[in-house]
């Protein structure tokens, strides 16, 4: 089996909670979508309604510079 | 709430051509490369400036290594050469040139020489004979020898000190010395006591791929010899000849010569790619306002020595334009001279795949068009970078992110908070007030007081229209948003009749005058006509009038707002780079969205004019010298007795448009304008209002975010204790944490944004 390829990982260690669902959020697949172009990730995602949290630190770090380099594309 | 399509995909692969005609006619404006006066006088092209400052720097070593790759006998030039160049020095008009030639002469006699002559130096194949002995034989030897030529001199003479001793009487014991160590130091055979005939010449020709010979030798061996002097050519055998007198004309048909050499021994054409030879013009421009030392080093009988010729070639002003880049603080934080910027930004604009590296700086601009009036040639890089967005918009290869903000603002002012009214009471008017979108989001005390003054003292109706004259949209090469907001406007005004157009903005005076047909005018011309209102008030202290570069060229306006302040009783200081050379404040051609670092070093040039509280008639100007601390007024705050806003965030900014259509809608057409209630209420720390402003989060995208959560009740609840909640927003994803504080109220800690879609994947 090819192993597949991730940009980014965040672990939620249990520290988060899906305020809808009650429940801590988990490692779980997830994926950003740019001017066409894709990056598989793992992010906090609630097991249950399958909110995908961004924090903070990636949207303003990577994904701020991913964003500048597909924009000069 | 409006939104723009962003562009679809990155994998765009067309290019709209720009031609190398139009890139050339524009970038060849730009006299920065030419070379300086001395160096375009000189037939052989010495670096004349570079030599100089390596002088003035004390690196002699340097100095003489590049007075050496045009002399291969220093001191024999330097004494015999007629030195054009000092007849052409720029400081000749203002006191003496500098002394070049003496320069030089110090140089050969006493700066230290290179050891090039140890170095090993692979040989060409094809070998050069030089026939007799001369000035040119002795300088064509020295050509040959640094293009490492295998050559052989034949010559009358019995040895090597005759042979640089026949037409070099005017060097003296001590020079003729350090010429001959000079001679020998270099790899030429010498074949002496020759008795140079036809019989001779013919017999050692046929040994060597290309011959050449002194002027008197080729006349000896062929009667009929006359010599192309283009080419140092004789063409009909093949013989490189010399001409002429003089060390000049030695040492140049020698430089010719060697070229003539090195086709001939490529079996090409010696006329083949010769580029231009000799004493050329240069189109270079000088600022003289800063020469100084305008009096030569006293030279001693026996020249300079090392630190007068230090001395002497420090006087040279090293002939440069940089007229722009003094002026610009844009062109200053690329570090580069417009005419490369222009032809690397259209080179950006036809690149079919891979990184546009040049979208930051050609978005940067402030297109105010100040390089243009500066210039000498006038270099207008406003065009180049103006035509540069609009290509790359038409070939969808153009970044939305740089200017979605101000592209939204434009929407926002002629939907939501866009308002045309005729004066109540009046069907038609005879003139309409368009304050402009700036004027409406920082001072609408001062455009209400602004409209109220001129209905009242104005006869025939003055109707209002709040909006955006369009010029965003141009600024961001948008043209299809440009037309579709100027076909708006052109019927909103329509419906007016052909009202005169009375602006509050040097810019939307401009921008209005290109489109419409009715007759623009600004309201500082009105304001002359009808007189300043009771009440006005100057600023009691000195000010710093800052002319915008709106006004740019329109001396009227630029009369009129001075006018008016001396009526006002205002005492204006003037500053540099005033009237039609005035910088732009940062704001325009939208640096201020889309390159805030260029933007803010703009505006503070702008403020490092004066000392003094600035007077603007740009709202835009006004507000972003207040932003930077300084005291700053716009010339109706004055007129009107009331102020903007000190420095609103853009929310404030959209609220007080949206605020200003809802009072006077109320107040003036008796209008109730429809209220969004919310179902809840927000405040914001200090420190999430501040982060909004940076970040470009409007507080409407903030409430559309707690809105949402609202209705779904989906958040995360983070280590901090804080609810995160998310919403996209056209193009962006908004994100807020927030506190909940009692039932359906929400304090904002943060907010931050990103472009990129995001969803979970299965698997």
């Amino acid at each position: 089996m090819a192993i597949e390829k991730n940009y980014y990982t965040i672990d939620p260690q249990g520290k988060l909670l899906c305020v809808k669902c009650g429940v801590p959020l988990i490692k779980g697949k997830a994926k950003f979508m740019y001017l066409d172009n894709g990056f598989p990730v793992e992010l906090p995602v609630c097991p249950s309604c399958g909110f995908v949290y961004v924090p903070e630190e990636l949207a303003l770090g990577k994904v701020a510079s991913v964003e500048r380099a597909l924009e000069d594309k | 709430m409006s939104q723009i399509q962003e562009r679809g995909s990155t994998h765009v692969y067309k290019v709209n051509r720009i031609s190398k005609e139009e890139i050339d006619s524009m970038a060849e404006r730009c006299v920065y490369e030419e070379p300086p006066f001395c160096s375009a006088a000189c037939p052989l092209k010495l670096d004349t400036r570079a030599m100089l400052r390596a002088a003035a720097a004390g690196d002699f070593k340097k100095a003489l290594q590049l007075y050496e790759k045009v002399a291969p006998f220093p001191l024999i030039l330097s004494m015999g050469c007629e030195a054009p160049c000092e007849g052409v020095c720029r400081l000749c008009e203002v006191g003496d040139g500098v002394a070049v030639r003496a320069v030089e002469n110090a140089l050969a006699r006493c700066a230290p020489q290179s050891r090039t002559g140890l170095v090993f130096r692979t040989k060409k194949r094809k070998t050069a004979a030089v026939f007799g002995s001369g000035l040119f034989p002795l300088f064509l030897a020295g050509e040959l020898e640094k293009k490492a030529y295998p050559i052989t001199v034949f010559c009358e003479q019995e040895d090597l000190a005759a042979f640089l001793h026949c037409e070099t009487p005017f060097l003296d014991e001590e020079a003729f010395a350090l010429e001959l160590g000079r001679l020998k130091g270099k790899d030429i055979d010498f074949v002496f006591g020759c008795e140079i005939d036809a019989a001779f010449f013919e017999e050692k020709r046929a040994q060597f791929d290309v011959v050449c010979a002194s002027a008197r030798v080729a006349k000896t061996v062929f009667p009929d010899a006359v010599c192309d002097e283009a080419l140092m050519f004789f063409e009909p055998q093949k013989l490189v000849m010399g001409c002429g007198e003089g060390v000049m004309a030695a040492a140049f048909g020698a430089k010719k010569a060697a070229l003539t050499v090195d086709r001939l021994a490529q079996n090409l054409d010696p006329r083949n790619t010769r580029g231009q030879e000799g004493a050329i013009e240069t189109r270079l421009y000088t600022d003289l306002g800063e020469a100084k030392a305008l009096r030569r080093v006293e030279l001693p009988a026996g020249g300079y020595d090392l630190d007068r010729a230090r001395k002497e070639a420090a006087r040279c002003i090293q002939c440069h334009c940089e007229e722009c880049l003094k002026s610009c603080a844009y062109l200053r934080h690329y570090k580069k001279h417009p005419g490369l910027l222009a032809r690397e930004i259209y080179n950006n604009t036809q690149i079919i795949m891979g990184d546009h590296q040049l979208n930051k700086p050609m978005n940067a601009c402030t297109l105010c068009g100040q390089c243009t009036v500066v210039c000498p040639n006038g270099f207008d890089m406003a065009h180049v970078c103006h035509l540069a967005r609009q290509n790359m918009v038409s070939t969808d290869k153009m970044p939305l992110a740089p200017h979605e903000f101000a592209l939204l603002d434009m929407l926002f002012s002629n939907d939501e908070a866009f308002l045309c009214r005729p004066q109540p009471g009046y069907e038609s008017c005879r003139y309409v007030f368009f304050p402009g979108c700036q004027a409406a989001a920082i001072a609408p005390e001062t455009v209400k007081a602004a409209y109220a003054d001129l209905c009242e003292r104005l006869e025939g109706g003055v109707a209002l229209l709040l909006g955006c004259c369009g010029a965003i949209g141009d600024w961001a090469g948008r043209y299809e948003m440009t037309e579709q907001t100027r076909a708006f406007l052109d019927r909103e005004l329509g419906k007016l009749g052909e009202a005169t157009i009375i602006a509050g903005c040097p810019t939307c005076r401009k921008e209005l005058s290109d489109f419409v047909s009715a007759p623009v005018t600004g309201i500082w011309d009105v304001l002359e006509t009808i007189g300043l209102p009771e009440g006005a008030e100057k600023l009691p202290r000195p000010m710093a009038l800052h002319d915008a570069c709106g006004a740019r060229g329109d001396e009227a306006t630029q009369t009129a707002i001075r006018d008016l302040a001396a009526q006002l009783g205002c005492e204006l200081a003037d500053t540099p780079y005033s009237g039609d050379r005035s910088p732009c404040c940062g704001y325009g051609g939208l640096t201020a969205y889309a390159n805030r670092e260029v933007a803010a070093e703009i505006t503070e040039q702008c403020l490092e004019r004066s000392e003094l509280p600035y007077l603007s008639y740009c709202m835009a100007c006004r507000d972003r010298f207040a932003r930077q601390g300084r005291e700053s007024r716009h010339l109706l705050e004055l007129v009107y007795g009331a102020n903007a806003c000190e420095t609103p965030d853009i929310s404030e900014k959209r609220y007080n448009r949206l605020t200003l259509k809802k009072e006077l809608l109320r107040e003036l057409w008796q209008e109730e304008p429809i209220e969004m209630k919310l179902d809840f209420s927000v405040e914001y720390t200090d420190e999430a209002r501040a982060m909004m402003d940076e970040r470009m989060i409007l507080t409407d995208d903030v409430i559309a975010v707690l809105d949402e959560f609202h209705k779904s009740g989906e958040a995360i609840l983070d280590e901090d204790g804080l609810m995160v909640a998310r919403r996209r927003v056209g193009n962006a994803t908004f994100w807020v944490k927030f506190s909940l504080e009692g039932e359906n109220a929400f304090r904002v800690h943060r907010a931050y944004s990103h472009r990129m879609r995001v969803e979970k994947r299965e698997g």
